[in-house]
């Protein structure tokens, strides 16, 4: 990895810790319920490390969306740690978000192998229809199967 | 001579008028052939014979041709042609008066000196005169080829076209060079060569008794040259003084020194002429080598030319030289010999066998001015190899006729023979004749050399069995019949004898089809095709079914220029259809379709193409596996960040809208 990029890493970095600071320092509550609902998003983080982490940003994406519901509440009503913790003792609350984030995961392990299956057949059976053309065509000029 | 009852007539007939009735032999009458009697179908003749032609053994072309008009006093041919034997097989004839009484050897007796200047020598010398002025030789006078109708009438000379020349000449009736040779090579010769044998033939009827009876061909020409041919024949036989004064003339050793027959049509002017002749030197003692004893020079080129190795080694030892010069008192021939015996580099061939021979035949030459070309103990004269190749076969003759062949050995005979022979014209022969042998594929080598130098020779191919297949025309009916019998999986109706033959006896518009004759595979059996379409065009336009399914029997080979399966079985229908048909020029013009065939090459270019686009495209579906993978895992990858964005997106949609 050149210097450059390097560089660039390491201040984005330094920027989501002060953004994640800030947010802890002005919204403990807030930060509270996001730390706990997206913690297999962070587990995921360590784990992944292919580049563009793809299994991170399906785990992530996949759990925000079960965040929204939860983070809605709070933002509604008391704004504090009490109530953060209150909703994320609902029935459900961190298993909905923990469930969709292992979703996120799995449709991030399985949509690939799908895919290459699909793939696979298809060129095989490009593959049957190009025997099926050569075939006939060496039938009809059976002096090509020497050149 | 009273000829046998006529029996049923035959159906062939020769020269378009003349049938031979093998049913009814003439005996005697073919000087050594079979002959049978001819009915001339047009003219109604019956005092004809036919006498048949030996496979081995030519006619005389050249003679043939210059007799077509009829020569008094010799037994002329009138036709000639092939028709069948008795047993149905082919054969050959030429046609001719029959001889007009019995043989001069049916009744052996001595003749008067009258009975033989009137009635033998006047009226044969004339008839070689009428000979001579054709350019024409007889060499077959000996008293079983002259006939006479009745005593006191004049000979007759008997038939001399249907063998090479002096073929069936006894070694008495011919000068000593001359039956040294192989029987079947002795040439042409010259007319002086006649007058030797008639001489021969006078001395013979004036003893009343062959001379020299009893011994061999070689004790004959080894007694003529020791002691000069009249000393040798006569011996002590006594003859009337006219009769020895001129066969002394005609038997001299020199041709040259021999009257013609101008000259002794009027003996009394014969008999006054008289060349001075240098008798041989005779040696104090023989020289002895191989066997034999060489009393003089010219046995010894004689002993030479039969035993070759022998006579070298003699030379080289300088055993000749000492007998030459001390006992034979020879000092100029040994120097000639001693030169002869040191040739220039490059005047004899490399190879050592080759070398040999050929420095012996250049000593036999220096030695013996007369002698004729002598290789290997093989002599002949230079017209008659052609001959000679014919009568060969597999003898062991044929390796030193195709070594005198190859070493050009004609043309250094000529060189060392200029002032007695055309030179230029012989060397030049000598070449093509080396040109043909050297020839590449069918139609060359021995076969070729068989053919071209003897134009009546039938084709000795054993597909054609005992067809007789002399001319061109001929040769398809031949192989139509052939067809029939032979094995056509085994056999193309093309061998060597055959492309020879062709090429010998056709023009030369053909070459290219005879020339291609000599490639491998499908060409030659394109060109086989080719070749026999001409022919059929040319020379035989009736249909040649037989041989023609014969032709076409491996027809993938003439068809392997066609490369689309849909047009190769039209084709393969069609090409059948025209076999049946026997039309073997339009089997050419189909496999020449030049439309067609280009259409087919088009579109196997064009197949081609399209093989190849079908080649890439399923090795490119092999190779590109791990770029459908990683591609496979790229798009998955962002389908699953894609169902989670669509999640995030309802669920902020539901937050909204509450």
């Amino acid at each position: 990895m050149s210097q450059g990029v390097r560089e660039r890493g390491s201040s984005l970095i330094w920027v989501q810790g002060l953004v994640c600071g800030a947010l802890v320092a002005v919204a403990t509550p807030l930060a509270l319920m996001l730390a706990v609902l997206l913690a297999p998003a962070a587990a995921a983080a360590l784990f992944d490390h292919q580049p563009g982490r793809p299994s991170v940003r399906a785990v992530l994406l996949c759990g925000i969306s079960a965040c929204v519901g939860p983070l809605r509440r709070l933002w509604l009503g008391e704004h504090t740690i009490a109530a953060s913790l209150g909703i994320l003792g609902g029935p459900g609350v961190i298993a909905l978000a923990w469930s969709a984030a292992a979703g996120g995961w799995i449709l991030a392990e399985l949509a690939p192998l799908g895919l290459s299956l699909v793939l696979e057949a298809a060129s095989r059976a490009q593959a049957v229809r190009l025997r099926a053309r050569r075939e006939r065509l060496l039938e009809e000029w059976p002096g090509l199967k020497g050149e | 001579m009273a000829l046998p009852a006529p029996q049923a007539a035959t159906v062939t007939l020769i020269g378009g008028q003349y049938s031979v009735d093998t049913a009814r032999p003439l005996a005697n009458a073919g000087g050594g052939l079979p002959a049978f009697a001819v009915t001339d179908r047009r003219a109604g003749r019956s005092d004809l014979m036919a006498v048949q032609v030996e496979r081995r053994s030519p006619p005389r072309a050249q003679a043939l041709q210059a007799l077509a008009e009829p020569v008094e006093g010799i037994l002329s041919p009138l036709a000639y042609g092939p028709a069948p034997d008795a047993a149905g097989n082919g054969a050959y004839y030429i046609v001719a008066p029959a001889p007009p009484g019995p043989a001069l050897d049916a009744r052996p007796r001595a003749w008067s000196e009258s009975e033989l200047l009137e009635h033998v020598l006047r009226p044969a010398a004339r008839a070689l005169e009428r000979l001579a002025s054709r350019g024409v030789t007889h060499r077959a006078i000996r008293p079983n080829n002259v006939f006479q109708a009745a005593p006191g009438q004049p000979v007759v000379l008997g038939m001399a076209w249907a063998a090479p020349p002096a073929l069936h000449q006894p070694a008495i009736s011919e000068p000593p060079y001359v039956a040294m040779c192989v029987p079947a090579g002795r040439g042409n010769g010259t007319i002086s060569d006649d007058v030797y044998a008639l001489g021969v033939l006078l001395l013979t009827l004036a003893l009343g008794r062959s001379a020299l009876a009893g011994l061999d061909d070689e004790a004959v020409v080894r007694r003529k040259l020791d002691q000069g041919c009249f000393a040798a024949l006569v011996g002590n036989g006594r003859l009337p003084p006219v009769i020895a004064d001129l066969a002394r003339g005609m038997l001299a050793d020199d041709p040259e020194h021999r009257p013609l027959p101008a000259l002794l049509t009027e003996p009394s002017a014969a008999r006054a002429r008289r060349v001075a002749s240098r008798p041989s030197r005779r040696a104090s003692r023989p020289l002895q080598f191989a066997g034999r004893q060489a009393w003089n020079a010219r046995s010894f080129a004689h002993a030479l030319a039969l035993a070759p190795d022998a006579g070298l080694q003699a030379l080289r030892s300088g055993v000749v030289d000492a007998w030459l010069r001390r006992d034979l008192g020879d000092v100029g021939l040994a120097l000639r010999v001693e030169e002869m015996m040191r040739p220039r580099p490059g005047d004899i061939p490399r190879d050592s066998t080759s070398g040999d021979a050929f420095q012996a035949m250049t000593v036999v030459a220096a030695i013996d001015p007369l002698a004729p070309l002598c290789w290997r103990s093989v002599a002949l004269w230079p017209s008659g190899i052609g001959p000679a190749l014919a009568a060969g076969g597999n003898s062991p003759g044929l390796d030193q006729l195709t070594e005198i062949v190859t070493a050009e050995a004609i043309g250094s005979w000529a060189s060392l023979h200029a002032d007695r022979c055309d030179a230029p014209t012989l060397r030049s022969e000598a070449r093509q004749h080396r040109v043909w042998f050297a020839t590449r594929g069918p139609s060359g080598g021995v076969e070729r050399l068989l053919y071209a130098l003897n134009p009546l020779l039938p084709c000795a191919s054993p597909l054609l069995g005992r067809s007789w297949v002399a001319r061109l025309p001929d040769l398809l009916p031949a192989l139509e019949r052939a067809a029939t019998t032979v094995d056509q999986a085994t056999n193309r109706p093309i061998d060597r004898h055959i492309a020879a033959f062709v090429a010998a006896r056709s023009e030369r518009r053909m070459e290219a089809e005879i020339a291609a004759l000599g490639r491998s595979g499908e060409d030659a059996a394109d060109a086989e095709l080719r070749l026999l379409a001409t022919l059929q065009m040319r020379l035989h336009p009736a249909p040649l079914p037989a041989l023609a399914k014969w032709t076409t029997t491996r027809f993938d080979e003439l068809l392997v220029g066609w490369r689309s399966r849909a047009r190769r079985e039209r084709v393969t229908v069609r090409l059948k259809e025209l076999a049946e048909a026997g039309q073997l020029p339009a089997i050419v013009l189909l496999l020449q379709d030049a439309t067609e065939r280009s259409a087919d090459r088009q579109e196997a270019n064009a197949a081609a193409i399209e093989l190849a686009r079908l080649d890439g495209e399923l090795a490119a579906l092999v190779n590109n596996a791990p770029e459908r993978a990683a591609l496979a895992r790229r798009w998955g990858q962002e389908l699953a960040a894609g169902i989670g964005l669509l999640g995030v997106v309802a669920a902020l949609l539901a937050a909204a809208l509450g």
